[in-house]
């Protein structure tokens, strides 16, 4: 290396340290901006990876297909029964809401979205979603699906965001556990196996009577992104530790096969 | 200059599909990491200046499509992959003569040991951000088994941007001409 190449060496460490001492704003804006060029490159590789994930489900032998059909006849029959049954329950339940003269209860709006891109990293677990701020998102609105939370939104570009997963380690609910008054702190674990990711429930009280099987949901704590009664799994274990209680939940989102995706706008 | 081109190009895109890669079950989940493994040939096959440049590209790249902000925390910051980058290219150097001379092998243990190195980095930051380190084989799987698919996947990269034109002549030491 001769004298030139220290400089430029120098010149780079320096360039490097500059985007060091940047503040987590200024980078998350320069993420936003990465997103923004990279965003037709990423739904392409998204529409991509799709049909090649269509083409291998559409490869079935006819005993799959008649199997399948078997199942969804089945099920078909199951939710127009279970459909009825709610439609009855409704009804009641708007009678008896108007009986005691109580409001509304207000619902909220979803927005649906679709994964376009997963985390390659080793050590962060989060997705990227094809909405953003031109569709009225906004940085840590919660997202979900029909089985429960997923997750919350941190940079936000104009047609893209990041989803931060519930399996990352750094995305904390306050949570309770269904038919208790057990609350704690529900979170990811820094680096899951090859298996179905597990969530850990903490300071819970040691005593808690908690068994396998019960439900646990957002508990909503006022400031808080989450409102309350979002499910978000099932316990699995529970054990007391010198301090406090821990309980290891499955959650009822299935994470490896994420797909659609709704945000949370905001009460309707 | 095709290949020089084709170098910057397939960093960016290598981000972009690293996304639809799924992990791959054998090795405990762990990632495909195509940059690294496309840098390492950079570094040891582009002059100082234009490597420095690449990495100053990779790192960037690599920042902005990793970066990990939770309300105002930052867990490895905009810069920290430029920094790695730089001195692993640098480092690489003193290799370059050898691969010249069309040791391929030089760019596939590179290539592992520069993935390795970079996830273990991040690890460590990690958990340094994070007040408590952890350490174990879900950890290990999580940093030897993207450097185990670098090893093998470099020699790929090798031949395939052997195929390309490569139009930069090359002055080694005291002035013999290298073919690059």
């Amino acid at each position: 290396m001769n004298k030139l190449h220290f400089i430029l060496l120098g010149v780079a460490v320096l360039t490097a340290v500059v985007f060091l001492s940047f503040s987590s704003e200024r980078m998350r804006s320069w993420q936003s901006g990465y997103l923004r060029v990279s965003g037709p490159a990423l739904q392409a590789g998204s529409a991509i990876s799709g049909r090649v994930a269509k083409l291998q489900k559409g490869l079935k032998t006819l005993d799959q297909l008649e199997e399948e059909n078997a199942a969804l006849s089945a099920q078909n029959s199951e939710l127009r029964a279970s459909s009825q049954l709610s439609g009855d329950l409704e009804s009641e339940n708007k009678r008896l809401r108007a009986a005691l003269d109580y409001r509304e209860r207000s619902a909220f709006k979803l927005l649906p979205a679709q994964i376009i891109g997963r985390d390659a990293s080793s050590w962060w677990n989060t997705v990227k979603i094809n909405r953003g701020f031109a569709q009225k998102v906004d940085a840590a609105q919660p997202v979900l699906t029909a089985e429960g939370l997923v997750g919350r939104t941190t940079t936000v570009s104009k047609d893209i965001s990041i989803v931060l997963l519930l399996t990352d380690e750094n995305c904390q609910v306050a949570a309770r556990v269904e038919g208790t008054n057990e609350q704690g702190i529900l979170s990811g674990q820094r680096v899951a196996g090859n298996s179905s990711p597990e969530l850990v429930l903490n300071f819970l009280n040691r005593d808690a009577n908690l068994q396998p099987g019960m439900k646990v949901f957002t508990a909503g704590v006022s400031g808080a992104v989450f409102p309350a009664g979002i499910p978000l799994g099932v316990i699995k274990e529970f054990r007391a530790r010198e301090l406090d209680g821990q309980a290891i939940v499955e959650p009822f989102a299935d994470f490896s096969r994420l797909e659609d995706v709704f945000v949370v706008l905001g009460s309707q | 200059m095709i290949r020089s081109v084709a170098l910057f190009a397939a960093i960016y895109l290598a981000l972009v599909a690293q996304e639809f890669i799924p992990p791959v079950p054998f090795l405990g989940g762990a990632h495909l990491l195509l940059v690294p493994v496309l840098f390492c040939y950079g570094a040891l096959w582009l002059p100082f200046p234009a490597m420095l440049g690449l990495s100053l590209f990779t790192g960037l790249l690599s920042d902005l499509a990793f970066l990990h902000v939770v309300g105002d925390r930052v867990e490895i910051g905009l810069g920290w992959s430029m920094l790695f980058y730089v001195f692993l290219g640098t480092a690489l150097r003193p290799l370059q003569p050898l691969f010249l001379q069309g040791r391929w092998e030089v760019h596939c243990l590179a290539s592992g040991a520069a993935t390795l190195s970079l996830l273990l980095l991040q690890y460590i930051m990690v958990c340094l951000r994070r007040g408590s380190f952890l350490f174990d084989w879900n950890v290990c799987w999580h940093i030897a088994g993207p450097a185990v698919l670098a090893l093998l996947l470099a020699p790929l990269v090798y031949f395939f941007f052997k195929l390309l034109p490569a139009g930069i002549p090359l002055r080694g030491r005291g002035g013999q001409h290298l073919t690059r």
